[in-house]
């Protein structure tokens, strides 16, 4: 058990958990920069993830693809990728390629930088990025290619004061966020990342990196020993307590004294009676996309009962201010899903926020589920996203409440007979 | 080493895990990094499983590799101390596998007893989804099939339904009502819902049916050598398979039955098997003899798919319904040999055997057939052609998972199957319509609805299907060299019927490139129309 400060206290379990690895961000990193190409050097396994589990499909022209190892490969010293390489830059003409790395060729040690550097030309960087499961989780994978990305801001000169906001969200949501941000008189130096290769941003020691999801924590540190830049350490721009704490902060590092009590008074008020319903209710978060701690935070803020929360990575300064807003809070790493089973039982939650994987046997078992990615696809950033964030918990308990009741006895006869 | 984007067939994991996610009282624990247990998301989100599948990860991390550390003992006694299977079986992923670790020697140190665990240690790189499930189902048949007494009354095992099997709960109930009807009892169904005590009681049955070639065939014929019992192997897929198959069951159990005296099973009236028990038992036969199906007669239809359902489906087009075969293939190469046996006669060219789908897209892009049966990845292929395609097996897509009655097998399967190729392609006497009317007074945009791109729907198969949209597609005609076309020649192309115009957009170029035309005009495009027939 580690202390953070007050009462806040995090639990450290043994990992045995259901989620995915870092291969996942291949399923919004390609989408984002879109003239990227990510490449991963992997097996059968990796290609069936992304098939299966993120349903992907494969459109004209996919910007990603597998360098499928097969037996053949696993005798032979180093990959050669040339072939591979030039079948890309034939049929997708991209900027960069990213090459990720996956578990066996990392447990046959090869050395991807090496790879990387060998295979990248002036005109086309082949970028390393870290993102196997025995590393890296889900969105973690995202710190990877964002640390890819780091040589390829230009420097930027001391002298003007500037935002760059980290992490990928949908172009709406980030021309929101830079208008929110112009509209306090804070300069936008821009996102990382941008949509296209060659737009990303410059950072410098007159740069506040804004971190806009709560699993960066390694681009952050980079960006500031490397760059001299600020890290703001706030509170997640999610709710409408977020939302406040975190542009008031980002104000104060500009100089600028702002007090948006009023606008998070009134953006509580446009969801009153989405936490009227929340408010009492037993919320339990297992631990998928790393975006737990924020979303208890504001559950918590709306007057939920938190009984767990918890996430496969905390940093303890990363996540500071949510772990200090958290206090009081079951807070958990690394769980053991057979433990939280047990608890959950025992606990009956009214809400339960989880995985892909286990989100259907847990509405078998009567409760109330979330699935815990709907958060990472929907727009539920600053104050445009607080109605969202709200109703993306309040739609599955309005739901289960305008079923009819409900017999488990008759109605799931037949259908898992292993269950039976 | 090649670039893949995606495959036919899944892992040995994958395999591994839809057998015993099957069964009752059996856990599979993967020894394997974060986040290779993404499958158990295939079954809670695919089959919809109200309860958790038995599938657990023991995860193994860079830093456990680097200071020797081993899980696996203690998710054994975790699993053992929530879930009281009464079997664990272990496996390794594709990257453990490298670490040639003792999983027996690391399986004992959990203190569990041996008769609990079962290593099924294979080599990813060399063993897929199928033959993986297809080996661990007839290891386990080997380990607990038991000699005993054969039940009094005629009765049969049906082997080889599989967690994620094609439209697996339908079939079974499609044989299960046919059985009924013939008074045959199932003994035991596996591995679907059965437990370590039913595979001790397989060898009471009198007949194994064992249906998928790809699937419980092995543990069949194991049980044939072992305790000499019967099997049958075919796939009661089309009306006259089912015919066939109904009486191989009968002759098979009457001959069992005569050896101990039981009197004799005989086949009913027909109609005893239709659904109110009145009526024809497919509406097969008399469709196919319709005016409405005999416009079918030139429609060409190509077939691609796993080994079991390729075949039965081309005899099905053919001779039940008495469409063109213009070619078939198959993803799974083990099987390709009782594939081009069982097909002799039937195609006019080689099977394809490929587990690339752009191969297979190519195919279907060259030879614009009225219909493919396919597996998930034909449809998308061909949605983007804008050719007719129905799915036919796996791997599949949530659209294949469906809450009808909607059986591939029996006679009931029959007219499913009958009703989907009937809506897949394009009607008769309609085509006939619009191919001399031209458009029927439709508005079709070239290049909308149905050839814009699919945009999988976050519930799809597992999903996160990226709710960023999707890239536009580039359109098949600008691929194909800079082939142009003069005002006058698009004008008179708009004239041909919607969906075949890309066909004739692109039959008229290649027509135009091999008699050194560089674009295309009115001129050209009638010579082409002369030459090709229209």
């Amino acid at each position: 058990m580690m202390q953070v400060s007050g009462d806040v206290q995090i639990i450290k379990e043994d990992n045995v958990t259901h989620s995915f690895c870092g291969l996942a961000c291949v399923g919004w990193m390609y989408q984002k920069i879109k003239d990227s190409f990510f490449l991963i050097l992997g097996t059968h396994t990796c290609a069936h993830f992304l098939q299966n589990a993120l349903g992907m499909m494969i459109f004209a022209k996919p910007r990603f693809g597998i360098a499928l190892m097969e037996e053949g490969d696993l005798s032979k010293n180093e990959p050669t990728l040339e072939e591979i390489i030039r079948e890309i830059k034939a049929d997708h003409n991209p900027s960069v390629i990213f090459l990720l790395s996956s578990c066996t060729p990392e447990v046959m040690k090869v050395d991807f930088k090496g790879l990387a550097h060998h295979l990248s030309t002036p005109d086309v960087p082949v970028l390393f990025v870290p993102a196997s499961g025995l590393v890296y989780n889900f969105t973690q994978a995202e710190d990877s290619v964002l640390h890819a990305l780091v040589p390829f801001c230009p420097e930027a000169p001391a002298g003007r004061k500037s935002v760059v906001f980290l992490g990928s969200v949908n172009d709406a949501t980030a021309d929101d966020l830079r208008a929110e941000a112009e509209g306090l008189g804070i300069h936008v130096a821009g996102f990382l990342p941008e949509s296209r290769f060659d737009k990303m941003p410059a950072i410098g020691p007159d740069t506040v990196l804004a971190p806009i999801q709560p699993y960066l924590s390694r681009v952050a540190v980079k960006l500031e020993r490397e760059r001299g830049a600020r890290v703001l350490h706030s509170l997640f721009p999610f709710g409408p307590d977020g939302s406040r704490v975190f542009w008031e902060d980002l104000a104060r590092e500009f100089g600028i004294t702002i007090d948006l009590s009023d606008r998070e008074k009134a953006a509580w008020e446009k969801i009153r009676s989405q936490t009227e319903l929340l408010k009492g209710k037993k919320v339990f978060l297992t631990a998928d996309t790393m975006m737990e701690l924020p979303l208890a935070r504001f559950l918590k803020s709306a007057g939920a009962d938190v009984v767990e929360c918890s996430s496969a990575y905390i940093n303890k300064k990363f996540h500071a201010r949510e772990l200090e807003a958290l206090a009081g809070v079951r807070v958990v790493e690394q769980p053991n899903f057979h433990r939280q089973l047990e608890d959950v039982k025992r606990i009956q939650p009214d809400l339960i926020v989880t995985s892909l994987m286990t989100a259907n046997p847990f509405a078998g078992h009567g409760f109330v589920v979330k699935w815990s990615m709907e958060f990472m696809l929907m727009p539920i950033h600053s104050w445009s996203g607080v109605i969202p964030l709200a109703n993306l918990f309040v739609s599955p308990l309005h739901r289960r409440s305008n079923l009819p009741e409900f017999d488990k006895e008759v109605w799931l006869e037949g259908v898992m007979p292993s269950a039976e | 080493m090649r670039l893949a984007f995606w495959l036919y067939e899944g892992t040995a994991l994958h395999g591994i895990s839809r057998v015993t996610n099957s069964m009752k009282g059996v856990h599979t624990v993967y020894h394997a990094p974060q986040g290779d247990d993404y499958i158990t998301a295939t079954y809670s989100m695919l089959e919809r499983t109200p309860d958790f599948p038995g599938l657990s990860i023991s995860v193994v991390r860079g830093r456990d590799l680097a200071q020797g550390v081993s899980r696996l003992p203690g998710t054994l006694q975790q699993v053992d101390h929530h879930y009281h299977p009464d079997l664990t079986v272990i496996a390794p992923s594709c990257s453990t596998a490298l670490l040639q670790e003792d999983l027996h020697q690391l399986a004992a140190h959990s203190g569990l007893p041996p008769e609990k665990i079962f290593v099924y240690a294979l080599n990813p790189f060399r063993v897929s989804e199928n033959e993986a499930a297809d080996g661990l189902f007839t290891e386990l048949v080997k380990r607990y099939a038991a000699s005993q007494e054969k039940t009094a009354v005629p009765s049969v095992n049906l082997l080889g339904f599989t967690s994620l099997g094609f439209h697996l709960r339908a079939n079974l109930t499609s044989l299960r009502r046919m059985l009924q009807t013939l008074g045959i009892t199932v003994n035991v169904v596996a591995p679907w819902g059965a437990g370590i005590e039913d595979l001790k009681k397989l060898p009471a049955a009198w007949l194994n049916i064992a249906p998928y070639r790809e699937i419980g065939l092995t543990a069949a014929e194991y049980l044939a050598d072992t305790f000499a019992m019967p099997a049958i192997y075919e796939a009661p897929i089309g009306v006259e398979p089912t015919l066939a198959w109904l009486r191989s069951v009968i002759e098979n159990l009457n001959r069992t039955g005569a050896e101990r005296g039981v009197p004799p099973i005989t086949l009913p009236k027909l109609s005893a098997f239709s659904l109110d028990g009145l009526s024809a038992p497919s509406g097969v036969p008399w469709f196919a003899r319709t005016a409405d199906m005999e416009s079918f007669s030139n429609k060409r239809a190509f077939v691609f798919g796993d080994a079991t359902h390729t075949v039965a489906i081309v005899k099905f087009l053919r001779d039940e319904l008495g469409m063109k075969i213009i070619g078939a293939g198959t993803y799974m190469e083990r099987h390709a040999d009782w594939v081009r046996k069982e097909l002799e006669g039937y195609l006019p060219g080689a099977l394809v055997v490929t587990d690339r789908f752009q191969d297979v897209a190519k195919i279907i892009d060259d030879e614009m057939p009225d219909l493919v049966c396919g597996t998930q990845m034909e449809r998308h292929s061909c949605r983007k052609l804008d050719v007719p395609c129905m799915v036919i097996c796996p791997p599949t897509h949530i659209e294949n998972h469906l809450l009808g009655y909607y059986p591939f097998f029996g006679f009931d399967g029959s007219d499913v199957i009958a009703d989907r190729v009937y809506l897949s392609c394009k009607l008769g006497l309609e085509k006939h319509l619009i191919d001399f009317f031209g458009d029927a007074g439709l508005e079709y945009e070239e290049n909308g609805d149905a050839a814009s791109p699919e945009i999988e729907l976050s519930t799809g198969n597992g999903h996160i299907a990226p709710a960023v949209e999707v890239e536009k597609e580039s359109i098949a005609v600008a691929e194909d060299g800079e082939m142009k076309w003069t005002d006058d020649a698009e004008t008179m192309l708009k004239k041909v019927p919607f969906f075949v115009r890309k066909k004739v957009r692109k039959n008229t170029e290649t027509f135009a490139r091999s008699i050194g035309e560089s674009s295309v005009t009115v001129e050209v495009f009638r010579k082409a129309k002369e030459s090709l027939g229209g």
